[in-house]
């Protein structure tokens, strides 16, 4: 399979790479050959198959929710004309920026016994016992809620992605052979976009079993926090990646069927040839009031309401505010975003131009296989390079006389960017990817033809040609990066706090109405990023 | 070393692992030559040009340029060093530069060229000038396949090739850029392969055109050559400009078919009296006449502007093409009879 006559500097550096973001996976895979401690015993016949239960559990309830969120937000805006459309078109994708364990704060905090809703019946209607009517949602719902109503976007956005590129002849065939709107919608609409939904479902599966904030928070024991529990409280790291393990094979077939969707999803793309624009339908009266209404709901419990919920917080409890070091939270956001979309951009060029240069199949499948880092959950990922540190230390380290190298990758700058390389190398390399994509190798083949060298070639054609590419790559993950928690509750250097991190230890703590001002913070930049990135998102 | 401008010496073109063109040899003798490559689609024309540009790697045989090996068993020389231009058919502009750019791109890394032309000479001369500021997805395919040739000619290559370099140039247009880019190509002595499916393109621009059929190089020759002497019946077939029919051979300068009865005129290549052979029978060989006895049913007519092209139908069931002139005094309908002129007389006659 592999040709060594191409192997150059460039499929060098692509290997490299790739088997570097392949540790985790091959660490995860080796634990089945390590021993581990009493408490697998303890966990096979106690908790395990609550966790496998209440995985199931909250998967079926969050992929329901966004199903139903995600295609019907969807399909009203993109065919429909009423107050409001082109508002929501961009609006309902801001949800991306609260992630679940900040939702899950909001939540808890509003419906709580004396809680905002307790407050505001109290302000309007006086002293009452409205603690009996008021719903809780905690537990497993509030999770599946919490979950949902972050991650519904990716239903939203690839679903109206293929309702817009849907071709107006399609629908007119609808039309042509007597179907109700009904019917359309059932018949035509609906299964021409499955593909595009299930890609969305899928990306909503890898994100909730990876879930560690909300679920930890809401107390439901998931395989994730099974995994966190071996490793912190029972400190058996092979156990730990054993059950990860199981939480990944779950993940690929996830994974494997959201390629063989998205693969089919490519036949809904636009072409000169068969997409005729489609005149949009135009809504009054009282079926434009309800259109409205559902995507305002949705729009005010996705982002307005955890937004207000951590502004009112943050207003009536100043203090928490001027107590935080915002400076230091912001310099240390940028920071990780800086190192991070440096390290991952570069990297990812490096990899996509050695495998484009060297044409090589293996190469193209490792690739494919290393960026699976981006489903495995991100306590896995923290867990197994802790776990590959410690072996590689124990191991290799020690036979060439220098003392311990740990100190250098674990509770480290180096390490947190180390793992959030691996955890998000997919999303730059699939993104630069998808710009490479549309260069066809042809065209590097005339700049060579035209005297240019290969690295003139990637510096006037390649560079050029992908900068929008590049910039959208960084915002996308400076988002996750500002969000991202579980990677960086492990991996941070003693006294590292980020946003989210400052968050989550405060609502830990049960300071609920602490965690705002640094959650508001972080739903702000992450709004920003989006906002810049909106055009881009919901083109592609 | 010889003198010949472009050696091919026995090579197997391939794509990827499959063998496309066969133990190919190929001589272009002097500067300035313009080869055509004519065969079907697939047949592995493109890939001959990617490996004459060095795109693709040769397993063996040679390519030498100018007495310079550039691909052989031991040797492969990049394609940025070979001062080899390719023109695709895909035109392939570079998508974030405009038109003026992506043309000035090629001659902005071979500055020489400038003692040859200048970009808004070639502009001018390829009708460019109106989409100089567009980007390559607001013209339309032709202006595309017209920018890139542009592209490739102001590199002044030693060897420019060009795969189908009009294919997706407006009929109205072609011929026009076809007399222009001849002339540029001749003023400049640009040594130049094309691969084309166009036999007229082809006959037109080529000093020498190629069949290539079946893996093999079937015949390599002038284009007048080509069109009225073809060396074997697949060459025939491949250009589809006549038709076989049997007929025996019964004199120096004669032959006898059922249906047409005696054709005279001079063999290209001599047959022993009584043999049995098949003779290429092309449109423009049978005359009409309204007074010969010699009548055939019509079943076709093609209007084809100068002309018409009648098919018709012999007693043995053999559909002959016939050209007559469109002036002609008055037109036969499908299923009337149509008179040809006897004797008849073809100035060469070629069978198989």
């Amino acid at each position: 399979m592999i040709n060594f006559k191409k192997i150059n500097i460039w499929y060098f550096s692509t290997f490299f790479i790739s088997a570097i973001v392949a540790i985790p996976i091959l660490t995860v895979f080796s634990s089945f050959f390590e021993t581990t401690s009493n408490y697998s015993l303890i966990l096979k016949d106690t908790f395990l198959y609550e966790y496998i239960f209440n995985s199931i559990v909250l998967l079926s309830g969050v992929l329901f929710v966004t199903f139903f969120i995600g295609v019907g937000c969807a399909y009203v805006v993109s065919f429909y004309k009423f107050p409001g459309v082109n508002f929501f078109k961009w609006a309902l994708i801001l949800s991306f920026a609260v992630p679940a364990y900040i939702y899950a704060y909001s939540l808890t905090a509003f419906f709580e016994n004396y809680g905002t809703a307790f407050s505001i019946f109290k302000f309007f209607f006086g002293e009452g016992d409205y603690n009996s009517f008021i719903p809780k949602f905690d537990g497993m719902l509030g999770a599946i809620i919490s979950i949902s109503f972050s991650l519904f976007g990716y239903v939203y956005v690839l679903s109206r992605a293929s309702f817009h590129y849907q071709s107006q002849n399609l629908i007119e065939l609808g039309k042509n052979l007597g179907f109700s709107k009904k019917k359309s919608f059932f018949k035509i609409i609906l299964p021409s976009a499955r593909p595009a939904i299930v890609a969305g479902l899928s990306l909503v599966a890898m994100e909730t079993l990876s879930d560690f904030g909300s679920v930890s928070f809401f107390g439901v024991s998931t395989l994730t926090t099974g995994i966190y529990n071996a490793w912190t409280s029972f400190d058996d790291l092979t156990l730990a990646n054993r059950l990860s393990f199981f939480l990944l094979i779950f993940i690929l077939c996830l994974f494997i069927l959201e390629n063989f969707s998205r693969k089919k999803a490519q036949y809904h793309s636009p072409s000169k040839d068969g997409f005729k624009s489609r005149s949009l339908i135009q809504l009054t009266g009282y079926k434009a009031l309800f259109v409205f209404t559902f995507c305002f709901l949705i729009f005010f419990i996705s982002f307005l309401f955890p937004i207000l919920q951590m502004l009112y917080w943050t207003v009536i409890f100043p203090k928490h505010l001027f107590d935080l070091n915002i400076f230091d939270l912001l310099k240390n956001t940028v920071l990780l975003v800086f190192l991070s979309c440096l390290v991952l951009i570069f990297l990812a060029f490096v990899s996509n131009y050695g495998s484009r240069v060297s044409k090589s199949k293996f190469l193209e499948i490792l690739t494919t296989f290393s960026v699976s880092g981006y489903a495995i959950p991100g306590v896995i990922l923290a867990v197994a390079f802790i776990s590959f540190i410690s072996w590689f230390d124990n191991n290799v380290v020690s036979l060439l006389f220098i003392k311990t190298i740990k100190p250098i990758f674990i509770g480290s700058i180096l390490g947190l960017v180390f793992v959030y390389f691996i955890r998000f190398y997919s999303l730059a390399c699939n993104g630069i990817k998808s710009g490479y994509l549309k260069i066809n190798y042809s065209i590097d083949e005339s700049s060579y033809l035209l005297g240019y060298s290969k690295f003139k070639t990637f510096t006037n054609i390649h560079l050029p040609y992908l900068k929008n590419s590049v910039f959208l790559i960084g915002i996308l993950i400076a988002i996750e990066i500002i969000k991202e928690l579980p990677i960086t509750l492990i991996m941070r250097p003693f006294n590292f706090e980020t946003f989210a991190t400052t968050a989550y230890i405060f609502a830990s703590q049960d300071l609920l109405e602490a965690a705002a001002a640094p959650s508001l913070f972080l739903i702000a930049i992450s709004s920003a990023f989006i906002l810049i990135t909106s055009r881009y998102i919901l083109k592609d | 070393m010889t003198n010949n401008f472009l050696e091919i010496h026995n090579v197997t073109f391939k794509a990827g692992n499959k063998a496309k063109v066969n133990n190919l040899s190929l001589n272009i003798e002097k500067e300035g030559d313009i080869i055509c490559l004519l065969g079907p689609s697939g047949i592995g024309k493109t890939t001959m040009l990617r490996t004459i540009a060095g795109l693709e790697k040769i397993h063996s045989g040679k390519i030498i340029l100018k007495n310079k090996i550039l691909s052989s068993n031991d040797t492969h020389i990049e394609p940025e060093n070979r001062n080899i231009s390719l023109s695709f058919q895909d035109n392939c502009l570079f998508p974030h530069y405009t038109v003026f750019q992506n043309i000035e791109f090629g001659a902005a890394q071979n500055k020489k060229t400038k003692k040859y032309l200048n970009a808004n000479e070639i502009i001018n001369f390829l009708n460019l000038e109106h989409v100089m500021d567009k980007f390559p997805h607001e013209i339309s395919s032709g202006e595309a396949q017209r920018a890139s040739l542009a592209r490739s000619l102001l590199t002044k290559p030693d060897l420019l090739l060009l795969d189908e370099p009009l294919s997706n140039v407006d009929q109205s247009f072609k011929e026009e850029i076809q007399v222009k880019l001849k002339k540029i190509l001749t003023e400049l002595k640009i040594t130049t392969i094309i691969v084309t499916h166009d036999s007229y393109e082809a006959f037109y621009l080529g000093t020498k055109c190629g069949i290539i059929l079946n893996g093999q190089l079937k015949q390599y020759d002038d284009p007048y050559n080509v069109y009225h002497f073809p060396n074997s019946i697949e060459v025939v077939n491949f250009l589809n400009r006549g038709i076989l029919i049997p007929a025996k051979v019964t004199g120096e300068n004669s032959l006898e078919n059922e249906d047409l009865g005696t054709i005279k005129g001079n063999f290209i290549k001599h047959y022993p009296k009584g043999s049995d052979v098949q003779l290429l029978l092309q449109p423009e060989d049978l005359e009409h006449d309204d007074k010969s006895n010699l009548k055939l049913e019509v079943v076709d007519r093609k209007f084809r502007g100068t002309n018409f092209i009648y098919t018709l139908k012999t007693l043995n069931n053999l559909l002959i093409p016939v050209f007559v002139h469109s002036h002609h005094i008055h037109q036969h309908e499908v299923d009337e009879k149509f008179g040809i002129k006897r004797p008849i007389n073809i100035d060469h006659i070629v069978c198989f």
